[in-house]
C-alpha cells in the first residue's frame, strides 16, 4: 500500500517518524506551512522556515526514501499580527519555487478582517501562480467558518477543483462536497477525526475528492494515521483500489494540478545524495 | 536575442511606417536594408535622414542591424551589381563604407554584406582574390568605427556556405571586426550541417541572424511553417549558444502583404520561443519579474550538466538551469542597471541552492559590471565560500571571483576547492592569480593530508608541480 500524506508537518517530527512512515508505506507527502506553536514576530522567521521547507526538510525526507513537497503561505492565525503580514510581499518569490505544490495553509482562525484580507490576497496569488490552495478550517465555530470559507473561495474566482478544504468532520463535509472543492480530513488521536469515523464518512460520501491526512505536527498526533485509516477501510469492506484511490491517487491528482509534483525524482533536490549543503543528517553515513 | 523584421519585406512602405508597424507587432529590433526608398545612402540630405531615423528607432526602442543587399541601389540595370567580385569593385566598397558610417551613427549592431556571384568567365581563384582584397579594403574603417561587419553566406554566391566564410576570415587573419551573418533558411537549403550545426559552429562570431523557412535545395524565402525549418529547435539553439543579438525575419518577396506576414511571423515566433527567451523579454519589460522567473528555470529548461562526460556534477561548466539563470542575470543587469545589485542580493537571499548558483554564475557572464554590482557580488561570493555545498563553492570561484575577489579571500577559495573536492578547472584566473602564499597554503594542505595518511588531491599535486617546474 503506497501512501501519500497530503498534510503533515515533518519539521516537528523525528527521524524515527520518517523510518516508521516509510515502513508503513508512506512514499510521498506534502508539508504545509503553518504556525510553530510559538508565535513568530517578524518576516525573517517565515522566510527561514520557508527556506527549510524547500531545502533541508526535503533533503531529510529524501534520506528516508520519502518525496517531500510543501505548500507555502501566511497562516490564518498569524495573519492577525501586523509584524507578520509583510511576508505576503515576499511570498510570490517562494510560490515560484520547485517543490511548492500549493498555497497553504490559508483560511480562517478567528474570522477577523485581517484574516479576510490575507485569505483573499492569497487566493489571488494561487490563481496568478496557477497553484491549488490548501484551506484550513477553524477549530472553533467550525460550521459557520466552513460556510464562510466556501463563500470567499467562490468570490475569488478560483476553480473549486483547485481548492482543498481541510480538517472537516461529519458536520462540515456536506457543504464542501456540494461546492466541488476537495475534502480534507485530519485523522487525530482523539480530536478532529478518527479512522473509524473517517470510514463512515467515506461510506456515506464516497471516495472521490477525498483526502486523508495525519496533520501530524508538534502536538499529540500520529504520522501513521493515514495507514491506520487504510486498514480500517479494508476492515470495513473497501477494496484495495478504494484505499489506493484515497491514500495515493487522490492527493496525487489534487497537488498534481501544480505541475510540480514529481514523484519519480526529487524536484529541486540538487545537492549530492549524501549531504545537504555539505551537511549530512545521518551522522556517520548510510551503507 | 532580439526578434526583429527586415525592412526589405516592407519595400512598399515608407520607412517610418514600416518601423512603427514592426514595433507595434512586438518586435524589438529591425534589419534595415539601405535602399533607394529606405535611407538612401546617396541622398543629398543623408545626415538629416539618419538623424530622423535615429530618433524614430529610439522612440520605438528598436535595436538595429544594417543590411546591404538592395537589388538596384548601385546599378539600376543590373541586380546586385557591382559586387566585390566585379572588374570595378569601387562603388561596392564605397557603399559598404557608407553603410558602416550610417550604422555607427545609428548605433547599429553590425553591417551585413555578401560576397556576390562570380561573374561569368572569371576564374575562381581571381574571384576569391578580388573578394579578399575588397573585404580588406573595408575592414579598416570597420575597425576604426568599432562597427562589426557580418559576412553572410548566400546560395549561388562565391561565399555560399559558412565554411567559405570561415575560410575567408582565416585567410584575412581572423580579424575581430569581421563577424558572420547567418540566414537559417539558407542553412536548411544548402548547409550540410543544418541549422543547429551552423549556429553552433558560428557561435562566437555571430553578429546577425536572419530567420525564414526554406526547403532543402531551393533558395526561396518562405513563411514559417511552410518549409522544413524546425523553428523551436532553431530558437532553442540560438538561446543555447547564448546569442543575444538581432534575429530578424527575412522575407524580401512578401512586401505585398507585409503587415499580415509580419504579424503571422511574430505569432509563429512567439509560439516557438524557448522559455529562456520569453523570460528575458519579460524581464526587459519589467525587471522585477525575475523574482518569480528565476526559481522556475530548472523546471523549464532542465537541470542536466552541460558537459555530462567531462563534468558530470556540473562543477566546471555548470548545468542547463545555471546557463538559463545566467542569461536572466545578464538581462536584468542590462535592463535595470540601478536596481540590479539589490535584486541580485535578493535573488541570492531567497534562492534555493540552484538559484544561488545561478546568481554566482550569472555574475561571471557580466562583461562590465557596475561598482554596485561588483560590491554586491563580492559579498555573495564570500557567503558562498563559507558554505560546504561543492556546487556553490565551484560557482563562486568563476570569472567574477577571478576578477573581483581580493587576493586573501581568493586564495582561501582555491584552498576550499581543494579541501572539498572541487576541481581546480572550476577556478577562473588560476594561472594569473596564483602566488607564493597560495602555493605555501597548498603545500601545507598536502603535508597535513600526507601526515594523516590521507590522499592528497591530484589538483594540489599538479599545482605544486606546476610551480616547481
Amino acid at each position: 500500500m503506497a501512501i501519500f500524506d497530503p498534510h503533515i508537518h515533518m519539521t516537528s517530527r523525528t527521524t524515527d517518524d520518517y523510518e516508521s512512515m516509510y515502513a508503513a508505506g508512506v512514499r510521498a507527502l506534502v508539508e504545509p506551512a503553518f504556525w510553530l506553536g510559538q508565535p513568530r514576530t517578524n518576516v525573517g522567521s517565515f522566510t527561514d522556515y520557508f527556506d527549510g521547507l524547500i531545502g533541508w526538510e526535503r533533503f531529510r525526507a529524501a534520506q528516508f526514501g520519502i518525496r517531500h513537497h510543501c505548500t507555502l503561505a501566511l497562516n490564518p492565525k498569524e495573519a492577525n499580527d501586523p509584524r507578520c503580514v509583510e511576508v505576503l510581499d515576499v511570498l510570490p518569490r517562494y510560490l515560484a519555487k520547485d517543490g511548492v505544490v500549493a498555497v497553504g495553509e490559508i483560511g480562517y482562525d478567528s474570522m477577523t478582517p485581517a484574516e479576510d484580507d490575507a485569505f483573499a490576497r492569497q487566493l489571488e496569488l494561487a490563481i496568478r501562480h496557477r497553484l491549488p490552495a490548501l484551506v484550513h478550517t477553524p477549530h472553533r465555530d467550525k460550521l459557520a467558518g466552513t460556510r464562510r470559507t466556501l463563500d470567499v473561495v467562490a468570490e475569488s474566482g478560483i476553480a473549486p477543483g483547485l481548492v482543498a478544504v481541510d480538517h472537516l468532520n461529519e458536520l462540515t463535509v456536506g457543504p464542501v462536497a456540494e461546492s466541488g472543492c476537495w475534502m480534507g480530513f485530519s485523522i487525530y488521536p482523539d480530536t478532529k477525526m478518527d479512522p473509524d469515523r473517517m470510514v463512515a464518512i467515506l461510506q456515506e460520501h464516497g471516495t472521490e475528492r477525498m483526502l486523508v491526512n495525519s496533520a501530524a505536527d508538534w502536538g499529540r498526533s500520529d504520522p501513521l494515521n493515514t495507514y491506520r485509516t487504510g486498514q480500517a477501510m479494508l476492515a470495513a469492506g473497501f477494496t484495495d483500489q478504494d484505499v489506493e484511490q484515497v491514500l495515493w491517487h487522490n492527493p496525487v491528482a489534487f497537488y498534481g494540478q501544480s505541475g510540480r509534483l514529481v514523484l519519480d525524482e526529487l524536484p529541486g533536490f540538487t545537492a549530492s545524495a549524501e549531504t545537504f549543503a555539505g551537511n549530512s543528517v545521518l551522522r556517520g553515513g548510510r551503507a | 536575442m532580439r526578434l526583429g523584421y527586415g525592412t526589405n519585406g516592407f519595400a512598399n512602405h515608407r520607412l517610418d511606417d514600416a518601423l512603427a508597424i514592426i514595433a507595434d507587432l512586438g518586435y524589438t529590433s529591425v534589419a534595415l536594408t539601405l535602399d533607394h526608398q529606405h535611407l538612401d545612402p546617396y541622398a543629398a540630405d543623408l545626415a538629416a535622414q539618419v538623424a530622423a531615423v535615429g530618433r524614430r528607432l529610439a522612440e520605438l526602442d528598436l535595436r538595429l542591424v544594417i543590411e546591404t543587399g538592395a537589388r538596384y541601389l548601385l546599378d539600376p540595370r543590373h541586380k546586385h551589381q557591382p559586387t566585390l567580385l566585379s572588374d570595378d569593385r569601387g562603388p561596392r566598397v564605397d557603399f559598404l563604407r557608407r553603410a558602416l558610417r550610417i550604422a555607427a551613427d545609428l548605433g547599429a549592431d553590425c553591417v551585413s554584406f555578401w560576397s556576390g556571384v562570380t561573374p561569368a568567365g572569371l576564374a575562381p581563384d581571381e574571384a576569391w582574390r578580388r573578394l579578399r582584397a575588397g573585404v580588406a579594403e573595408v575592414l579598416p574603417l570597420a575597425g576604426e568605427l568599432g562597427m562589426p561587419l557580418g559576412l553572410e553566406p548566400e546560395p549561388g554566391m562565391l561565399v555560399e556556405r559558412l565554411g567559405d566564410a570561415l575560410r575567408l576570415r582565416a585567410e584575412l587573419g581572423d580579424p575581430a571586426q569581421l563577424g558572420i551573418t547567418l540566414d537559417v533558411g539558407h542553412c536548411v537549403a544548402i548547409e550540410p550541417d543544418g541549422v543547429a550545426g551552423c549556429l553552433r559552429q558560428a557561435a562566437g562570431l555571430l553578429v546577425n541572424v536572419q530567420l525564414d523557412d526554406m526547403v532543402t535545395g531551393v533558395h526561396e524565402h518562405l513563411e514559417f511553417g511552410t518549409g522544413e525549418l524546425d523553428l523551436p529547435a532553431c530558437l532553442a539553439t540560438l538561446a543555447e549558444i547564448g546569442y543575444t543579438g538581432v534575429a530578424a525575419v527575412e522575407l524580401p518577396r512578401h512586401s505585398h502583404a507585409a503587415p499580415e506576414v509580419a504579424r503571422s511571423s511574430f505569432e509563429a515566433l512567439q509560439a516557438a520561443l524557448p522559455w529562456t527567451v520569453r523570460a528575458e523579454a519579460a524581464i526587459r519589460r519589467e525587471p522585477t519579474a525575475i523574482g518569480e522567473l528565476f526559481p522556475a528555470a530548472g523546471r523549464e529548461v532542465g537541470r542536466r550538466p552541460l558537459d555530462p562526460e567531462g563534468d558530470p556534477a556540473g562543477l566546471i561548466a555548470g548545468t542547463e538551469d545555471d546557463r538559463a539563470r545566467s542569461r536572466l542575470v545578464a538581462v536584468l543587469v542590462e535592463a535595470a542597471p540601478d536596481q540590479a545589485a539589490a535584486e541580485l542580493a535578493e535573488l541570492y537571499r531567497y534562492g534555493d541552492d540552484a538559484e544561488r548558483r545561478g546568481v554566482l554564475r550569472g555574475l561571471s557572464v557580466l562583461t562590465d559590471p557596475s561598482e554596485a554590482v561588483v560590491e554586491a557580488g563580492r559579498a555573495l561570493v564570500q557567503d558562498a565560500l563559507r558554505a560546504n555545498d561543492t556546487r556553490l563553492v565551484a560557482a563562486a570561484m568563476g570569472p567574477f571571483a577571478g576578477a573581483w575577489l581580493d587576493q586573501h579571500a581568493w586564495r582561501h577559495g582555491v584552498l576550499k576547492c581543494l579541501f572539498t573536492g572541487v576541481p581546480l578547472a572550476a577556478v577562473a584566473a588560476l594561472d594569473e592569480r596564483r602566488d607564493a602564499e597560495l602555493i605555501r597554503m597548498v603545500a601545507g594542505l598536502a603535508e597535513e593530508r600526507a601526515a594523516a595518511g590521507r590522499t592528497v588531491p591530484d589538483d594540489a599535486i599538479a599545482l605544486l608541480q606546476k610551480e616547481n617546474a
